[in-house]
């Protein structure tokens, strides 16, 4: 048992958990940051990547789209290097109540998003795959966000600020001394053991999972109201920026181009379980029609790969029986003193990306309260490590740093250009043993391949530069495959098929990982 | 009237069964034509040759190839080798180690047969059970293999030489891993690229002296599969000479220096034997009378052309090589020439199910054939290789059995149809027939 204590302990490593962090540290704060899995694992990574504008919710959410608007505005100068500024577009397409299109311009000017309509034709040049039957086409400030590389910025802008950042340590029991939570006893799985944590102030920001976390100190009655949806990601980018229906938002209705590729999103299904990844068939074909509509031959296109996020959606009592896309997406801060009378707790949750900074912000402040140490919130004009330039990122900056770089730096993965250099570099920071970690943090083994080339390579540096034994080495490699293999059947045809055909080649008949040594084999 | 090239047989599919059913089917005397997408997928494939190295499911490897075409085929009796009969595969591997012998690349020998598979080392220090291999190899036979060195090379990414080394060592052969240099002046360089460099003379020799400087004690190393491409054994005698001990390959990533010199090899034998090969020419549409192919139309580079045949093979692979297509509502199709499946999970069964070491139920759909190879619903269409149904190539280890063996089969049958003989054994060549278990 190794015992920690700090001011602050913040139960979560998604966006809102390493963005209280990096608020809290940043006003001085001692603070430690517990994740049971890898930093944005859940929630956060499993999102389609959108920066909102608000434009999705300025008819049925004007709070909410205020919110979205003020955050987009700060983020893009604080977090520049993590956004690319693709800008989006509201179409109206033969699908859509054309009445629709009034309300949003109506709401877009009640709710300060700037919105200017333009003709079709030039919509059409801009974005040549979409439906030519479009009759009205809008220009909002959508932007795409890469919600690794901001967690990955929170984070280490935490750490240079005295935070400690505790990835795979499971919570599982909140100390109590009376009414007051006094910190949390949390299991570390990489070096299996208990570490006992006292703080003065622990923030619940565990998303879908407030409510278990909630109960743990014996609180009861956190509805957090799980909405799965399932996004699905096609090679390359079928639209320059983003582009959503103009309509109430619905199922598939935006398509986010990201990167690489671009992500249709997305269904909303209330489910009991936040562990809840299911991809249901039904779904996915519903998401490939209103793809449809959008980019007409969407099914000809390449689908990468599917997966499945968790909202965390905030209700109270009477809101029961709300399809859980009619539930607000604004966030819910709750000081359990009040709440429940018990102290040195607070719950964060609901709420969305893009509003993440206000949420940590909110939550700081409350801190402060309880501490009775005011001190003001920096997150608003301190850019993240990596964005002081302001600059944001481009598409393409990789292959012009691996140009410059051709003669001395060897690539690992071809799809998203990432170099030996920079794995080493996250191999030596996280002492990570999963190749799904280097996904996160390099974008390894996410471009169309999905890891036939790169994951192989991965594993024998993790084995030779680190000092994971060959055993486990061969373990990451196949629990990478199992783990990428979770999110392609479900959409696996056309010529992803070929490509996991090949790569089935690759890992069966030439590398044969089905059949890895164990000893004494070879006699 | 649309001109067509005429041919007494028109072969779809460059691959390793189309190219052995188009040579047979040349040397017998026939006209051949082999029209092609690609190249084909041997210039990705390791090189050995897998005729039946495990039983699904199973983990120990099967001893005998010629036991595990009987198990294979007793627990499937769908399974290819079904159709294609012990002896059809003895015979068809007798015929490719003499084609290889009597190749344009003296020296270059392919060993092995049915009786009992060799154990290969793979990349990530596994060993494949394989029936043949090309002389490159066989050094690297574990049974042989005592104190190893694996040399890696900085700049090939596909192959990392300390999990190769450690892995042996799990499976208990005294391995240490080491680096030698083979400086193309870029970070990253293909196996083909170093390959390549290695056909020159000078840079053999001093790759030669700096492995000589890391090699210590060991009495036998293994390298990445780049031994020389057009000059592979005299890099590889020259290399065993300077170490003063044996030398094998190890096949890693595609593309694959062991591939392309058998494709290479493939590909003299049928011009030598007179068969044409037209790379670049996708099947755009055919023509039918009844239940025969009368003729097929490719699109290519410089124009439309036609291709009429007496009797088709179809070769063209499977879902990997595109021959195959499953669309986004889960209908699969045979896009050359239309033909009916085989091996398709019911209407509303899973086709792909969520562990990924399961085996997937769409993984054994091929096109429909008789048990002469016949296409179901075309009568002068014979099918060989990756479009058979009824088979998991590579989690067997048999990929290259079926598809040697098929074409070879085929072009026995097709043969018949156009009144050639095929010879017993490649024509002008000295069999080597010992390296195949009687």
């Amino acid at each position: 048992m190794i015992t920690l204590a700090t001011e602050v302990l913040v139960i979560g490593g998604g966006t809102t958990g390493a963005g209280v962090a990096w608020d809290a540290a940043l006003r001085g704060f001692d603070v430690i940051l517990v994740e049971r899995g890898d930093l944005a694992e859940g929630t956060s990574g499993r999102f389609h990547g959108l920066l909102h504008s608000g434009g999705r919710y300025v008819v049925k959410d004007p709070r909410a789209a205020r919110e979205c608007i003020a955050e987009n505005r700060i983020l893009r100068r604080v977090a520049a290097d993590c956004i690319e500024d693709c800008g989006g577009l509201f179409v109206t397409t033969p699908w859509d109540d054309p009445a629709y299109a009034e309300r949003f311009l109506a709401g877009c000017a009640t709710a300060g998003v700037d919105c200017d309509e333009l003709p079709v034709t030039q919509a059409l040049r801009e974005e040549p795959r979409l439906h030519p039957q479009i009759s009205r086409a809008f220009r909002v400030p959508d932007a795409a966000i890469d919600v690794w590389k901001t967690v990955s910025a929170l984070a280490d802008g935490a750490r240079q600020h005295g935070a400690r950042i505790l990835t795979r340590h499971e919570v599982r029991a909140l100390s109590r001394d009376g009414d007051t939570v006094t910190g949390a006893l949390a299991y570390d799985l990489r070096r299996g053991q208990d570490v006992a944590i006292q703080a003065r102030v622990t923030v619940n920001a565990t998303g879908a999972w407030a409510g278990q976390i909630a109960a743990l100190a014996g609180i009861e009655g956190v509805h957090v109201r799980p909405g799965r949806g399932i996004m699905i990601a096609m090679n390359h980018r079928l639209v320059a920026q983003v582009v959503n229906r103009c309509q109430m938002p619905t199922d598939g209705d935006i398509l986010v181009p990201i990167r690489t590729v671009s992500v249709i999103g997305t269904t909303d299904e209330h489910t009991e379980n936040p562990d809840d990844q299911a991809v249901p068939p039904a779904e996915v074909d519903s998401m490939l029609d209103e793809g449809e509509k959008l980019v007409p031959g969407f099914r000809q296109a390449r689908a990468l790969r599917v997966w499945t996020g968790v909202r965390p959606l905030f209700q109270d009592d009477k809101a029961q029986t709300l399809p859980t896309r009619d539930l607000t997406r604004s966030h819910a801060l709750l000081d359990h003193q009040k709440r429940d009378g018990v102290g040195g707790l607070i719950t964060i949750t609901g709420g969305k990306l893009t509003t993440f900074r206000l949420m940590a912000q909110q939550t700081v402040d409350l801190v402060c309260w309880m501490l009775s140490r005011m001190r003001p919130c920096a997150t608003g004009s301190t850019p993240l490590p990596g964005s002081e330039s302001g600059e944001h990122y481009r598409l393409g900056e990789r292959l012009a740093r691996k140009e410059a770089a051709l003669r001395e730096r060897q690539i690992v993965c071809e799809c998203e250009l990432v170099s030996r250099e920079r794995l080493e570099a996250v191999l030596d920071e996280t002492e990570t043993t999963e190749i799904d970690d280097l996904r996160r943090r390099l974008r390894l083994g996410m471009g169309p391949c999905q890891g036939g080339f790169c994951s192989y390579r991965a594993a024998g540096i993790m084995h030779a530069h680190g000092s994971l034994p060959a055993a486990r080495a061969d373990q990451a490699l196949t629990d990478f495959l199992k783990e990428r293999w979770k999110g392609i059947w479900p959409v696996l045809y056309g010529d992803q098929l070929r490509q996991m055909r090949f790569d089935e080649w690759v890992f069966h008949a030439v590398l044969d990982v089905e059949h890895l040594p164990v000893d004494g084999d070879a006699r | 009237m649309r001109g067509a090239l005429r041919s007494d047989v028109v072969v779809i599919g460059a691959g390793s069964a189309g190219l052995t059913a188009a040579i047979r089917l040349a040397q017998a005397g026939a006209q051949v034509t082999v029209i092609a997408k690609g190249s084909g997928s041997t210039q990705l494939a390791p090189g050995w040759i897998d005729v039946a190295g495990y039983m699904p499911g199973e983990r120990a490897p099967l001893a005998s190839p010629r036991r595990g075409i009987e198990r294979l085929v007793a627990r499937w009796p769908d399974h290819p080798y079904a159709l294609l009969g012990v002896q059809a595969v003895k015979d068809t591997l007798a015929w490719l180690l003499a084609t290889v012998a009597a190749g344009p690349l003296a020296g270059y020998t392919y060993s092995g047969g049915l009786d009992a598979n060799m154990r290969l080392v793979t990349a990530l220090g596994g060993l494949r059970p394989s029936a043949c291999a090309p002389v490159t190899f066989t050094a690297g036979e574990a049974a042989g293999l005592r104190r190893v060195a694996i040399v890696g090379v900085p700049a090939l990414r596909d192959f990392h030489p300390r999990l190769c080394a450690d892995n042996l060592l799990a499976a208990g052969i005294e391995a240490s891993a080491h680096s030698v240099a083979l400086d193309l002046g870029r970070a990253d360089a293909s196996a083909l690229a170093l390959a390549r460099a290695l056909d020159d003379t000078r840079a053999r020799r001093a790759f030669a002296a700096s492995l000589a400087a890391v090699v210590g004690a060991s009495d036998a190393v293994g390298l990445p599969a780049i031994l020389g491409l057009h000059e592979a054994p005299a890099v590889h005698s020259e290399l065993q000479e300077r170490l003063g001990r044996p030398v094998f390959e190890i096949p890693t990533l595609p593309p694959s220096v062991p591939g392309l010199r058998l494709y290479e090899i493939l590909r003299h034998a049928l011009r030598a034997a007179g068969g044409r090969l037209v790379l670049g020419a996708s099947v755009v549409s055919h023509e039918r009378s009844g239940e025969r192919v009368t003729r097929v139309d490719t699109a290519t580079a410089g124009s439309p052309s036609g291709y009429e045949a007496e009797q088709y093979v179809l070769a063209s692979g499977g879902f990997h090589s595109g021959a195959l297509e499953l669309d986004s509502h889960w209908q699969a199709r045979e896009a050359v020439l239309g033909l009916p499946l085989a091996g398709l999970p019911r209407e509303g069964a899973p086709r792909f199910v969520a562990d990924y070491f399961d085996e997937q139920p769409f993984s054994r759909v091929g096109v429909a054939v008789h048990a002469d190879l016949r296409a179901v619903g075309a009568a002068n269409v014979f099918v060989a290789g990756a479009s058979l149904p009824g088979a998991v190539p590579w989690r067997e280890a048999s990929g290259e059995g079926i598809a040697l063996a098929s074409g070879y089969r085929v072009a026995e049958l097709v043969a018949a149809e156009v009144g050639a003989t095929p010879a017993p054994q490649s024509s002008g060549a000295a069999a080597p027939a010992e390296g195949v278990g009687a």
